[in-house]
């Protein structure tokens, strides 16, 4: 594993106070989307099927910085869209760098040189370049529909590095993904120098355009299993041993939907961040309104039936590692050992 | 994507609906993305994006962020005559295909390296 103690104190702390608190449900990230607009369009994507009226909006950072307080997360995570063409990025980022919060800026790193050279950005602890590379050159450049996309984002990872910034990667693994080729992609970003990967299988849309090639649960099981099983030492994740160890089969782990929750345009996202059955006018409302049960794998929501996303699953991990003996004992050996 | 999935509302007039056929009309607005034309009761018409709609409320509503700007507005169900679907259809086609297809002819234009 690759994350911080710093980070894994602030987040272990966080989750032991609201335990205290007799909190059932709490967030750990919270997914701020400052905007749906975005310049690439992905086949798996859903994000960003909207009229030209609606991509052009964009929330300003006031609503963003309310957002964050509001939802008390110790880490936001910035998707989108593409949050580099935003146009207030370089200020939203130092706000929320000041309050302290662990900040994931998703980016296809087309714009990541340009923006660096214009200096919106100062290297932190805090703050993440969070690269999204779906696999190597050519499955890549395949999953974003577009050519020369790799090369373009491996020269913004070598830019951040350079000067400085903590850049880590994020891949979604779709059907027909490759074990071995995805153990190549592994080795080729340790090279690069990256902090740490984070790995999820992708969710199937139904407004994006390729329904075809999302993993299901067996499959998801036997690719991580193959890709995972004997990890090279130096492969390091910035993510959750556990979540890891889930998509390979050996946890039986359920949904925490919550855990993620997501804000946009149009306000608090029912009921995560990757259903859109509706929105909350707060924070507030979303978690008292929203009726959890009919959401996760075992709640029967055929939407949820092959769900194994990073945004459901990753919480419950991390909830299970500060808060069970098991969990932490599991989280511990994996760290130490290096294998999952 | 199953049939029912891909085939576009766009274009979709359901005429003067309320009740059950409001909220199917509501629920099928709410899934589409692309703008539509709400009709009200008084017979004005509002062109935009309808992003949500909440039925567990005392007055049921929908929100709405018009084509011409501003920011979001809120219309009570009681208020809604009909709903147009009149904007293009943002989600429809399949580009993926269409990508994949661009991508093998462009390879085929290409003349093999080292001639």
């Amino acid at each position: 594993m690759s994350v911080p103690v710093s980070q894994m104190w602030t987040v272990g702390t966080y989750v032991l106070k609201q335990r205290l608190k007799r909190r059932r449900r709490y967030p750990l990230v919270l997914m701020l989307e400052p905007l749906f607009r975005c310049n690439l369009a992905c086949a798996g994507c859903g994000k960003i099927q909207y009229p030209a009226h609606v991509l052009r909006k964009h929330l300003s950072v006031e609503k963003c910085l309310a957002a964050v307080e509001e939802c008390g997360a110790p880490m936001v995570s910035i998707p989108g869209g593409e949050p580099l063409m935003y146009p207030e990025i370089g200020r939203l980022v130092k706000e929320l760098v000041a309050r302290r919060k662990y900040v994931y800026l998703c980016t296809n790193a087309i714009l990541l040189k340009e923006k660096l050279e214009a200096g919106l950005f100062t290297p932190s602890k805090y703050l993440s370049f969070s690269v999204h590379m779906d696999g190597l050159e050519p499955e890549h450049d395949e999953a974003v529909c577009r050519e020369g996309v790799f090369a373009e984002a491996v020269e913004g990872i070598r830019e951040a590095l350079r000067r400085g910034f903590r850049v880590t990667t994020n891949t979604t693994l779709f059907d027909g993904a490759s074990a071995m080729r995805m153990q190549m992609f592994f080795d080729e970003m340790m090279d690069l120098g990256v902090e740490g990967m984070m790995l999820s299988p992708g969710y199937s849309y139904s407004k994006a355009p390729d329904q075809e090639h999302f993993l299901r649960r067996q499959k998801t099981n036997e690719l991580f299993s193959k890709m995972l099983s004997n990890p090279k030492r130096r492969w390091k994740f910035n993510q959750s041993p556990l979540f890891l160890q889930f998509l390979m089969g050996k946890w039986d782990f359920e949904c925490t939907p919550w855990g993620n929750p997501t804000y946009n345009l149009f306000g608090w996202q029912r009921p995560c961040y990757l259903l859109q059955e509706g929105y909350a006018a707060s924070f507030k409302e979303l978690m008292e309104t929203t009726r959890w049960e009919q959401y996760g794998h075992k709640s029967g929501n055929e939407k949820c039936k092959d769900c194994m996303v990073h945004c459901g699953y990753e919480p419950t991990a991390v909830n299970y590692t500060f808060t069970s003996w098991k969990g932490l004992k599991a989280t511990v050996a994996a760290t130490v050992a290096g294998k999952l | 994507m199953t049939g029912e999935q891909e085939r576009s509302l766009e274009g979709w007039d359901p005429g003067v609906v309320d009740g059950p056929d409001l909220a199917y009309v509501v629920e099928r607005a709410f899934d589409y993305r692309g703008d539509v034309t709400v009709v009200r009761r008084d017979g004005a018409e509002i062109v935009g994006y309808l992003f949500n709609r909440n039925v567990d409320v005392a007055e049921p509503f929908v929100e709405m962020f018009e084509r011409n700007g501003g920011e979001p507005i809120t219309i009570p169900y009681a208020s809604i005559s009909s709903i147009r679907f009149t904007g293009r259809d943002t989600a429809a086609g399949n580009s993926y295909a269409a990508w994949l297809r661009s991508r093998e002819a462009a390879k085929v234009m290409q003349p093999a390296s080292g001639v």
